[in-house]
């Protein structure tokens, strides 16, 4: 029995079939060992890692919106707050500035009464003074005119029924 | 072992295989010295003169070297040598597997054809040697009976190669892979980032899908049985290569590791499927066991002669446009050689092209059929969610 090779394309070989299966068996074993090994678990190594960085934008970008809707939220809310503070401001400055004008008011009202009254007396006390000088010329000049005639209590009594008379009209 | 280590070590084995025959040893005796005379006929007779020597094998041989013939057949078929015409032939060692006049079983180990024809082995010329010896089969001397060749042949040459250009790319890539180029950072470089798109195509495309949470497990293998297979094919064609993926011994190997792999992982399930297929009557069961397991055969089968098939037909196809030429030379004179020549070229550059695709798709095709046996076999089936009438 001869298992030499001869043409044909089918032609039998054992022996190369042990040789390939002896090289592709190592082939396969040193391959899986020192290349598939490696190289498969890197690739899946930096898949996960490759997932891992996408979530983690995934995740920051949600929360970059969140806190950009915040933002807006608090930037809108400062606005209206400002708006609010400006307004009562407003509003506070402007009852303060009434309530002033109102003091103001009665300040001066206050002062013109006081005016008024101070001239009030003023103008009493120089009619009673008027009154007075009044009276005393008259008696002076009564005194002088009468000398003799009437005592000096009299002649008071019916000057001061005079003017009595003279300020009851 | 650093990768420069590496290279020195395939350095070296390439120089062993190239120093060859005939280098070592007390015999120092040139494989060439026949062939270059050959070779130099071949050249002065300028076509093919394949019927004169076809016809008259046995009277030719020995005395003077007869014209070769340009036969695809031949060219495309193992052999003992690497042929690197018109520069001569070189001899790869014989190893006979012998028993011995006494008995004793032994190995006959010569560095080329030639000392093992000094050693009392004959070429037989009768049969298919197109008149060299050195496509002949050898007799052995009569006091030995060869039980296995193991002889290398240029298949399997080509079939080392291809494992070595693996090795040192593969090695090195995961060397870098190691070192954190591809792990943190992106992959840099033509070379990892071709092989790195292949690996995944492997696995995302082929293994995924098919094997499901198996892929792991068999992912080196269908990784090794793709890479090797593209290597074989694509290394058959540079110019003085072989396609060791042309051989159906070869072929037959790689489909048997797809059979193997197929059937010890079977599930349960699976041997039930085949030995007493359900959801078909009892009367019909008999007709489907033995197709069942005529189908675990018949698929590696085709698998192996797919392959060798599709990488023989390439070769053959471009060698017989070339031969095409010389044909119409024989018949219309050197005008019609030349003539035909420019067409033929045409022809046997599209066919090249188309093998350099066929060389891809064949590598696809036996690596997800394999991963599609394999799948069948060994992933877990969930008949819930296949047969919708049980979930009611």
């Amino acid at each position: 029995m001869t298992m030499v090779i001869a043409a044909g394309l089918l032609e039998p070989n054992v022996g190369l079939i042990v040789w390939i299966s002896i090289t592709f068996l190592a082939l396969l074993l040193l391959l899986r060992r020192f290349a598939w090994g490696p190289i498969t678990s890197a690739l899946s190594a930096r898949e996960a890692g490759i997932k891992e960085s996408l979530e983690q934008a995934e995740r920051a970008l949600s929360e970059a919106k969140e806190i950009q809707v915040e933002n807006t939220r608090a930037r809108r809310e400062a606005g209206a707050s400002a708006q609010r503070v400006l307004r009562e401001a407003r509003d506070g400055a402007e009852r303060l500035r009434s309530v002033e004008i109102d003091k103001t008011k009665d300040k001066i009202l206050h002062m013109q009464e006081m005016a008024r009254q101070e001239i009030e007396r003023e103008k009493d006390s120089a009619l009673d003074s008027l009154r007075m000088e009044v009276a005393d010329l008259a008696i002076t000049a009564a005194e002088k005119i009468l000398k003799e005639s009437l005592d000096k209590g009299r002649q008071q009594k019916i000057v001061a029924d005079f003017l009595g008379d003279l300020s009851k009209n | 072992m650093t990768p420069r280590k590496l290279h020195l070590l395939v350095l070296l084995a390439l120089a062993m295989i190239s120093a060859g025959p005939g280098r070592v040893g007390a015999t120092v005796m040139s494989p060439w010295y026949q062939d270059e005379a050959r070779a130099v006929e071949h050249e002065e007779s300028g076509s093919l003169e394949a019927g004169q020597v076809s016809s008259e094998p046995g009277q030719e041989a020995g005395e003077h070297a007869p014209v070769e013939k340009l036969d695809p057949v031949h060219h495309g078929i193992d052999s003992n040598y690497l042929d690197f015409e018109p520069f001569g032939k070189l001899q790869l060692p014989r190893i006979f597997f012998v028993r011995r006049a006494d008995g004793s079983m032994g190995l006959d180990m010569y560095r080329s054809t030639l000392i093992a024809m000094e050693d009392g082995y004959t070429p037989d010329m009768e049969e298919g040697a197109h008149g060299a010896y050195l496509d002949a089969e050898m007799v052995p001397p009569l006091n030995r009976e060869v039980i296995i060749d193991f002889s290398i042949t240029k298949h399997l040459v080509f079939a080392w190669i291809s494992m070595l250009i693996m090795l040192l790319v593969f090695i090195g890539l995961a060397n870098r892979y190691k070192r954190g180029i591809g792990r943190e950072t992106e992959p840099k470089g033509i070379l990892q980032n071709m092989m790195e798109s292949l690996i995944l195509f492997v696995r995302d495309e082929i293994a995924r899908p098919n094997l499901g949470a198996k892929t792991d497990k068999y992912l080196p293998y269908l990784l090794t049985a793709f890479f090797f297979i593209l290597t074989c094919n694509l290394l058959g064609l540079f110019p003085y290569s072989a396609t060791a993926t042309s051989n159906i011994m070869i072929t037959g190997v790689l489909a048997s590791f797809t059979f193997v792999l197929t059937q010890s992982g079977g599930t349960k399930e699976y041997w039930k499927h085949i030995f007493w297929p359900p959801g078909v009557p009892v009367m019909v069961k008999p007709i489907l066991i033995p197709v069942e397991i005529l189908g675990l055969f018949t698929r590696p089968f085709a698998l192996a002669i797919r392959l060798f098939a599709n990488m023989t037909a390439g070769h053959l196809v471009i060698l017989s446009l070339i031969g095409l030429i010389f044909t119409f030379g024989d018949l219309f004179g050197s005008i019609g050689g030349y003539g035909v020549a420019p067409i033929s070229v045409a022809f046997s550059l599209f066919i090249y092209l188309l093998e350099l695709l066929v060389a891809l798709i064949q590598a696809y095709v036996f690596t997800m059929l394999s991963a599609l046996f394999i799948g069948m076999a060994v992933k877990e089936h969930q008949h819930e969610q296949v047969d919708p009438v049980s979930n009611h």
